[in-house]
């Protein structure tokens, strides 16, 4: 469990750091790809089967492929060699950038040691308790998203037969 | 087109129709598979030219003379023809050499056409393939003859057309011929008669009546053959 | 009782397992390898043997005699069909992304294989017993479309990146009534896995009434496809799964008559094999998937389990190579017309027929609800695919065609 945890998260970080330091564009996007599918993995070892699924539907499936087909219709895949990736002062960004995280992660670390296993044995999670949760205590969030989607898309709709039609 | 799609559906009924009836039905699976089984040639494939001989031996039943009319009309100059002579230097009416190049031949047929000897015909021969593009492929003369009753075998309707042609020829020729000796014949008999006539004058009319009945025998006899029914069916 | 190959093979693979109780890290291997060896060459068997299933079909339906030279009927001709292409060059275009142009067909095959892990072949028949099987099918499929991008862009060639294109499009398209077709089921089951979806297709109790006659329907009537909503859903899956696994009619991808082979064009030898392969095993995931959720999975009269399973996964790819066998290629313009214009509003009207259906059941007893479904919901499905083709119908198909280029 540990070594695939190690393994996953070793693919991942690469992923990641790839995705910043390619000069292919279309490259990139594929190490952002790598890099959902090892935090799929992630949420595997997780057991968190459902949260993985959306990971590799959403993520690599569709948001992927949207960054792909806008890389398609640019002209220059490739970038310019001869411009540097990293500009003077990146060390103090990298510092503060790595103060933050921490900021953030060390509080949530310690909760979850506080924490006792016994509540994560009897843990079970499943499709249909996750369901269950969206569907009742949360119905008002949901229903909220949904409408905004639709409104969404029915005005993308619109503003794209509109554009082309006249 | 509502849920069940109907063309759809009467498409694939189709194609199952055909897939089923070529398990049983010969018109469904119009394959010959080739090597194991040759059942494409029917009597009216003609391929390529051979040379027809009547009877046993080849050499003597050849009906082509060498007249080298076929070398003239192949369009593709595929047909290369000598004369053969005897052992006196003197050319006789029979090829020594007759080739035809299969590589080049078009299966045009205009040499059929122009054969007045009956003698070069079309073969339904089509596995004219060689390991030696250049000899292998040059037909000769002793390739090409072919029997008559090969010719038959593989276009029965035409050799017998042929044969019927070449037989009213033969007939033909025949009464002529014989029309022609009998004019002969009775050319002489008449020079005889006259001669006899001039003996008579001479002999000064004593036997007058038996000369006017000579000739009316003579007459009768040649009028006989013309009416004779073997000479027509011949 | 009558699933007994599925236990004896789970206790011929308990049994393998057991013998290595003493060295766990080797265990888990044998455990893994269990899991994943047969299927890959059960599979990879089943990939040779629909080669040769389809060029006879396609060979009968053209009256012709197909494949007869190599084994009797032509049957090992898979097999000399792999070692030409073993031997033949390997050919990588000088100018394109090597890496990509390698990485390619691994990436098209590795999901493949995945997603008929999640194929429920038996009774507790599954290498990847998973809570969400039946999503994580889709999710996994829907990694296809990155792989047929990839090699139509990493060729550099033309051809093979419209291929891939029309691919990602079709595929992006495709996917949506494919899923929302197996919502209905997924909705009517109440479960994501695929085994209990399996179980909502058998009648529970007339299985166990004892009665042989009981348990013989009980195995066959209970399957969504003799439901309105699951019959017309069967359809619409049909028909996207059709256009996800790149099958004629909507083989636009790799259209030969326009452009070459699409994202194959620069594929040669083994990698082009193995493009191959990943078709036709998605074809086989997605004909499983069919089977799962529409004509009962592994249930079936006298032998249930893994028999029946394979017999109607192959009758689906038998159907398939039947529509391929039967129907022209669409345009891509009708083929993106087909899939947003009338299966997917289709498919959300049939999640909706479903629902009711699922209420009336409850409400009325399964055979009222049975006989009013086929006649209200199928009704009401009916004239919602006429209405909508009368909506859809092109203006200039109205009355008499008309040719530009003639007279």
């Amino acid at each position: 469990m540990t070594v695939a945890f190690y393994i996953m998260a070793a693919i991942a970080v690469l992923g990641a750091v790839m995705a910043i330091a390619l000069r292919n564009v279309v490259h990139a996007v594929f190490s952002v790809l790598l890099f959902f599918s090892a935090l799929a993995g992630l949420f595997i070892l997780l057991l968190a089967e459902f949260i993985a699924v959306v990971q590799v539907l959403v993520y690599i499936g569709s948001v992927g492929i949207l960054m792909l087909f806008a890389i398609m219709l640019t002209t220059k895949v490739t970038g310019d060699p001869t411009r540097k990736l990293l500009s003077r002062g990146w060390a103090w960004g990298g510092l503060v950038s790595g103060a933050l995280l921490l900021a953030f992660l060390v509080p949530l670390i310690t909760q979850s040691k506080s924490e006792s296993n016994s509540q994560l044995s009897n843990f079970n999670p499943s499709v249909k308790d996750l369901g269950l949760t969206l569907m009742d205590p949360y119905f008002a969030s949901v229903g909220v998203i949904a409408l905004l989607l639709t409104a969404g898309l029915i005005a993308a709709v619109v503003a794209a037969s509109s554009a082309s039609g006249e | 087109m509502s849920l069940i799609a109907k063309g759809i559906l009467q498409g694939m009924a189709v194609t199952a129709k055909n897939f089923i009836q070529s398990y049983y039905k010969k018109e469904r699976l119009p394959t010959v598979e080739y090597p194991e089984e040759k059942s494409t040639v029917n009597q009216f494939t003609r391929n390529i030219p051979f040379l027809v001989y009547d009877g046993e031996d080849e050499i003597e039943g050849m009906r082509c003379t060498a007249c080298k009319l076929c070398e003239k009309a192949c369009p593709p100059q595929c047909i290369y023809i000598i004369k053969d002579t005897d052992e006196n230097d003197k050319p006789i009416k029979r090829p020594k050499v007759f080739d035809i190049d299969s590589s080049v031949c078009m299966s045009c047929q205009l040499c059929v056409e122009v054969c007045p000897f009956e003698s070069i015909r079309m073969d339904s021969e089509f596995e004219l393939s060689n390991e030696n593009r250049f000899e292998g492929l040059l037909i000769n003369r002793d390739e090409l003859l072919k029997s008559n009753e090969y010719y038959h075998e593989i276009h029965p309707i035409e050799a017998q057309e042929t044969d019927d042609r070449i037989a009213a020829k033969i007939a033909e020729a025949e009464t002529k011929k014989k029309a022609r000796e009998e004019k002969a014949r009775l050319a002489a008999e008449a020079k005889q008669a006259a001669a006899a006539m001039k003996a008579a004058e001479e002999a000064a009319a004593e036997t007058e009546t038996s000369a006017t009945e000579q000739a009316q025998q003579s007459e009768a006899k040649a009028e006989a053959p013309e009416d004779n029914p073997e000479t027509k069916n011949t | 009782m009558n699933n007994f190959i599925d236990y004896k093979l789970i206790e011929l693979g308990q049994w393998t397992v057991g013998l290595f109780n003493d060295y766990p890290v080797v265990q888990i291997l044998v455990h893994l390898l269990l899991a994943t060896l047969p299927l890959t060459l059960v599979f990879m068997g089943a990939f040779g043997f629909s080669t040769w299933l389809e060029r006879k079909g396609l060979a009968r339906i053209q009256n012709r005699l197909g494949p007869n030279r190599v084994g009797i009927f032509g049957l090992l001709q898979p097999l000399a069909d792999g070692i030409k292409m073993l031997l033949k060059e390997d050919i990588v275009p000088d100018r394109s992304d090597k890496l990509f142009h390698f990485l390619a067909p691994v990436m098209l095959m590795v999901p493949a294989f995945i997603a008929v892990g999640f194929l429920p072949l038996g009774d507790g028949l599954m290498a990847l017993p998973m809570d969400s099987a039946i999503l994580f099918f889709f999710a996994v499929g829907s990694l296809n479309t990155i792989a047929v991008f990839m090699a139509g862009w990493s060729s550099r060639n033309k051809y093979s990146l419209l291929g891939g294109m029309r691919a990602v499009a079709q595929m992006i398209s495709y996917e949506i009534p494919l899923v929302l077709s197996a919502v209905a089921v997924i909705m009517f089951s109440g479960s994501l896995n695929a085994q209990e979806i399996v179980a909502s297709q058998q009648i529970q109790s007339w299985l166990a009434s004892g009665n042989l006659v009981k348990e013989f329907f009980g195995q066959i009537l209970g399957w969504h496809i003799f439901k309105p909503w699951g019959f017309a859903g069967f359809i619409f899956f049909f028909v996207a799964a059709l256009a996800e696994a790149n099958r004629s009619p909507f083989d636009l991808p790799e259209a030969d008559s326009e452009i070459i082979a699409g994202h194959l064009t620069e594929y040669s030898g083994f990698k082009y094999a193995i493009f191959f392969m990943a078709e036709y095993i998605s074809a086989f995931a997605i004909a499983g998937i069919a089977t799962t959720l529409f004509l009962g999975g592994w249930s079936g009269p006298v032998i249930a389990g893994l028999p029946w399973f394979i017999i109607k996964m192959f009758s689906l790819f038998a159907v398939m190579i039947w529509i391929r066998g039967t129907l022209p290629r669409l345009r891509v313009d009708q083929l993106m017309g087909y899939a947003w214009k009338f299966l997917l509003p289709l498919a959300i009207l049939n999640i909706f027929v479903a629902g009711f259906y699922y209420f009336a059941e409850q409400q009325f007893g399964s055979l009222a609800a049975f006989i009013g479904g086929w006649v209200i919901g199928f009704g009401i499905l009916q004239t919602a695919a006429k209405g909508l083709s009368r909506l859809n119908k092109s203006p200039t198909l109205d009355g008499k065609r008309v040719y530009q280029l003639v007279e």
